[in-house]
Order: structure tokens, then C-alpha cells, then sequence
């Protein structure tokens, strides 16, 4: 699953020299990812991963990091 | 002058709200008496009408004492972008010529630390009345220059008082209203909540930074603070729209939204005004030298997916012109910057027909204007103007660059991102180039792509020919 968003994350939302030297933890939100990547983002996992993320769980801590991101999809309910 | 309004609001209600964050407020009486004692610590250092003083504060309730101070002081207010890296921050002190630098705490490592003045040092006492002309400067707002360095746009306090007045009008402010305030000072949206709001005796509520990435608490923040009205850019509206809970939230409260800066995609729009069916929503438009002179009440019924909302109509007493052979949109009114402030002094800017040319395409039907993109180079990066000629001039400054070229390539996100073209010399590589920018511009002028070519096109006149780099690059 990290290795999809990380997939997406880079080449759609954040431009990054070298996205393989781009930790499980170091902080998306500095490298760019804003309030429309994080829809766009959003709108990827609930597709890809069948779950369904309420807009009330869309918090900075729950997009800081790629480890963050997964946490968050991994407890998230599946789309019936 | 521009502070007449609100000077009067506190003399007819010293002790009703000015400004909220979050759980700090000051009234009225307050803001006046902190502001009072910033501008009489500014007059001891000998600070003239009309002198430059820039401001180390984003925004919040110490931006606006600062500014207010400044104003009081009669002298004109340089806000700064702290995300901006120290080497354009100087640039911009330098370029201006302030006569000081107000801000919180310890002095920034690339200041001239005699500069400095902490507005939390600047003791309670009464500034001596200065007198302040109409065309006197009132703020200078730094952007993106064309011609390879920000670039200075002198404001006069007649121009901001004409936009704040026409603004206060539009939307019937008054004392009752709870504004929302997120704009940072150096976008011109944020003279809309300094003299419109404060002028018309309403308060001001800061935005908490972190609810811009948490649209839920967002919504339900403007819910409980029973904000009633709103000026932001179109993508913080956006997510509202799509993720922020609205369906579960009451906005009672909320009159009025206005957004600016960048196109707001109509498909969002649609969204947001099914989702807020009793809050007027509205567009403006304008460059920070018009401020804003066209606007559009947005139309409910003429919302169409696929099809752009117009800008509107003329603002705030501004005429509109389209130069027949470009389509250019050239305006003149009373909202128009005095010029550009360069190295301590004002350059007009404006045609020899006595228009300024925004450099914007737009055209006219059925009475309303569109906009159809720009002439120019210039480049919208999530919502900052970015002149291609700014990066390029810094990149050309660096060894082993030997020539490049900037290209804007369309993204979904940031709306355009920069991209660089370059022709390097042997012992330069991308990752030296990367270096030196992120040192010397800010995070959205930061090209997203890199292209290393053995030479760039050129038209046989010797000019870049960017038709074909843009082909080169796109394959």
C-alpha cells in the first residue's frame, strides 16, 4: 500500500528529485503536499483501496508521512 | 486617511471586537492604544511621512498592530513573506529602503539588527498627529517581477481607501459582522479584512493555520465562531466544498464568500453553492496594481460545468478597456497602484494612452467579461504571480549555467508549476542548480521539472524560441 501512495504521491501531487530517499516518515506536508493534493490524494486511496475516508478524519496528522497515510487508510471502514 | 474608518469606529465603539486569534482578543480602544504605541516608537526613531517600514509578521492580531502603527505613523508599510528564503527577503528590505523592520522577538540572522524594532518593546504613549495626503504611499506589496527581481507595487491610501469603501458598500458591512481573516499582508486580499472590516466596526477572526489541512474542523470553526463573512482563494474554498463536512454543519451565520487569485473550477463551485444555498458568493478580480476592478456576484442559475464564470462587471469606479488588436484588459480608476517602487523611488506604469495594461486576455458577452489567460509570461503558481524571468535571472547568475529558459506546464494542484530548461556547463549538474534556488527563491517558484539541453532554440532574430522549447519539452 505505501509503495502505491508513495507511487502516486510522486508522480502526480509532489515533484521530487529522488523519491526513493523519501522516508516513511519525513514530512509530506513540507514537501508540498497541499489542500488540493491532499483531495486528489483522497480521492486515489478511496479508489484504489475501497474504503471510505470521512471528511472529519482529514487531518494534518493523518497525511504527515507516508507510515501516517497508511495508519490512516488501514483502519479506515470498506466501501460496502 | 485609510485608517479614518476605523479611527472613527473607535471613538463611536471603543470597546466592541476588533480582532480575535484564538483565544487572545483586543477591542477596539485596545488595538488603537497598541498600534498608537508602535507608531510613537516609530516617530522617536525619526521616521518620515511616506518612508518605507517593513513588516516581519505574516498575519494575525500582531500584523495588523504593526501595520496600524506604521499608518499612524504616516509611513508606508512593506509586508514580507517569511517563507520567502533571507536572500530575496534582503533584496526586498534593500530594493525598498525601509527605514525599519517591525516584528516579534529575536532579530532575523540577515537583518541589520539596527533596523529592528519589536513591537512588543514599543511602550504605551501617543504618537504626535501626522498629516497624510490621499496620494500619499500607503503599502508597497511585493511580487514576482518581469524583469528578473520582485518588483514593488506602490499603493496610495486613496487607492486601498477606494477599494476597502466600494467593498464595505457591496457587501453591507457593519458592526455586527464576524469576518474570517486568513489572507497573509502581502496579498492584496488582506486590505478587504485591515480597512473594509475594521473600517466599517466589525471584528476579525484569524483563521487557525492548521484548519486550512483539516476541512471538517474548518467548517465547523466558522460554524461556532458564527463567522458571516469570508475573502480567501478559490482551492481553500474547494475543499470545503468537496471534504469539509458541510452537509453536517450549519452556516447560519454565513452572509458572504469571496474568493480571488486564481480560477475557481466550476464543477467545485457548483458544489459549494448547492451546499451554502443562503450565502452570496462572489468573484473578484483584479492584479495587485488594480487591486480589484472587475467582480461577478456569482449567478446560481448560470453555473454551467464545463464552462468558466465570468469576472464581470467594472469595481470599485474602475474602467475597462480591451485593446482591439491584443484583447489586453487595460484599466484606469480609482483603485490603481501610484506605480512601481524601485530602489527608493516610483515609477508609473502606465501607457501612453494613460491605461495600465494588465496584461491579462479577456473579452467581453453579454455585458460580463471573461478571462481568457495571460499575454505574457507570467505564471500563476497556487495562487503567487511568478515572472519566469525572476528564476531565470537566477539561474543565469549561477556558474555553470550557461544559458536557460523557464516554462510554465500546467498542474492540477498548484494550478501552473515552473519547469527550468538549462544548457549546463561539464562540471554543473542539476542538483547544484537545485541548491542555489531553494536559497534564493521561495518554495512555489521553485522549478518542479528539469530539462538539460546541449543548446536552447532560438528564433533567427536570436530571441528564445519558446514555441519549440515547449514542443521539446512536451515530447
Amino acid at each position: 500500500m505505501k509503495e502505491q501512495l508513495k507511487a502516486f504521491i510522486f508522480s502526480e501531487l509532489i515533484y521530487h528529485e529522488d523519491p526513493s530517499v523519501f522516508g516513511d516518515d519525513d514530512d509530506l506536508l513540507e514537501a508540498g503536499l497541499d489542500s488540493m493534493g491532499i483531495m486528489r490524494l483522497i480521492m486515489f486511496a478511496e479508489k484504489e483501496f475501497g474504503v471510505i475516508l470521512p471528511d472529519t478524519e482529514i487531518e494534518p496528522d493523518n497525511v504527515q508521512s507516508l507510515n501516517a497515510l497508511e495508519n490512516w487508510i488501514k483502519q479506515a471502514p470498506q466501501n460496502a | 486617511m485609510l485608517l479614518d474608518g476605523f479611527v472613527r469606529q473607535c471613538r463611536l465603539q471603543p470597546d466592541a471586537l476588533a480582532l480575535a486569534e484564538s483565544d487572545s482578543q483586543l477591542t477596539y480602544a485596545e488595538l488603537l492604544s497598541r498600534a498608537q504605541a508602535v507608531a510613537a516608537a516609530l516617530l522617536t526613531r525619526g521616521i518620515q511621512t511616506g518612508q518605507p517600514v517593513a513588516i516581519h509578521i505574516d498575519r494575525g492580531m500582531d500584523a495588523v498592530v504593526a501595520v496600524f502603527g506604521v499608518l499612524l505613523a504616516g509611513a508606508c508599510y512593506v509586508p514580507l513573506d517569511l517563507k520567502n528564503p533571507s536572500a530575496r527577503l534582503l533584496f526586498i528590505v534593500g530594493d525598498a529602503q525601509v527605514k525599519a523592520v517591525l516584528g516579534l522577538g529575536e532579530v532575523p540572522i540577515w537583518l541589520d539588527a539596527g533596523l529592528w524594532l519589536d513591537i512588543a518593546d514599543c511602550a504605551d504613549a501617543l504618537p504626535q498627529p501626522v498629516e497624510i495626503l490621499p496620494a500619499g504611499l500607503a503599502a508597497i506589496l511585493y511580487t514576482s517581477g518581469s524583469t528578473g527581481q520582485p518588483r514593488g507595487v506602490a499603493l496610495s491610501h486613496a487607492a486601498i481607501a477606494a477599494f476597502a469603501g466600494w467593498a464595505a458598500d457591496l457587501l453591507a458591512l457593519t458592526p455586527q459582522d464576524r469576518i474570517a481573516s486568513s489572507a497573509p499582508l502581502f496579498f492584496d486580499l488582506s486590505t478587504f479584512d485591515l480597512y473594509a472590516v475594521l473600517g466599517a466596526g466589525a471584528s476579525l477572526h484569524f483563521l487557525p493555520a492548521k484548519l486550512t489541512l483539516a476541512p471538517a474542523r474548518l467548517s465547523a470553526w466558522l460554524g461556532e465562531q458564527a463567522i458571516s463573512g469570508w475573502y480567501t482563494v478559490p482551492s481553500l474554498l474547494a475543499f470545503l466544498a468537496y471534504k469539509g463536512n458541510l452537509a453536517q454543519t450549519a452556516l447560519a451565520s454565513l452572509r458572504f464568500l469571496i474568493f480571488a487569485g486564481e480560477v475557481f473550477p466550476t464543477p467545485a463551485l457548483i458544489d459549494l453553492a448547492a451546499a451554502l444555498p443562503g450565502t452570496a458568493l462572489y468573484n473578484f478580480f483584479g492584479p495587485t496594481e488594480t487591486n480589484v476592478c472587475c467582480y461577478w456576484p456569482v449567478r446560481r442559475e448560470q453555473l454551467q460545468a464545463g464552462q468558466s464564470i465570468p469576472i464581470g462587471q467594472p469595481a470599485a469606479g474602475c474602467e475597462l478597456h480591451i485593446d482591439a488588436d491584443s484583447g489586453e484588459l487595460w484599466v484606469r480608476g480609482p483603485t490603481l497602484a501610484s506605480g512601481y517602487w524601485r530602489n527608493g523611488s516610483l515609477e508609473p506604469f502606465l501607457n501612453r494612452q494613460g491605461w495600465y495594461a494588465s496584461g491579462d486576455r479577456v473579452s467581453i458577452e453579454q455585458g460580463e467579461y471573461r478571462f481568457h489567460g495571460r499575454l505574457g509570461r507570467m505564471l500563476k503558481c497556487s495562487g503567487y504571480r511568478v515572472e519566469p524571468a525572476e528564476i531565470e535571472a537566477v539561474a543565469n547568475a549561477i556558474d555553470g549555467v550557461r544559458d536557460c529558459a523557464v516554462l510554465g506546464v500546467d498542474d492540477p494542484t498548484a494550478g501552473q508549476r515552473p519547469v527550468l530548461v538549462v544548457v549546463l556547463a561539464p562540471e554543473m549538474d542539476v542538483a547544484g542548480i537545485r541548491k542555489v534556488l531553494a536559497r534564493q527563491l521561495p518554495p512555489y517558484m521553485q522549478p518542479s521539472r528539469y530539462l538539460v539541453l546541449d543548446a536552447l532554440p532560438r528564433l533567427p532574430n536570436g530571441k528564445l524560441d519558446y514555441q519549440r522549447l515547449k514542443e521539446i519539452f512536451d515530447t
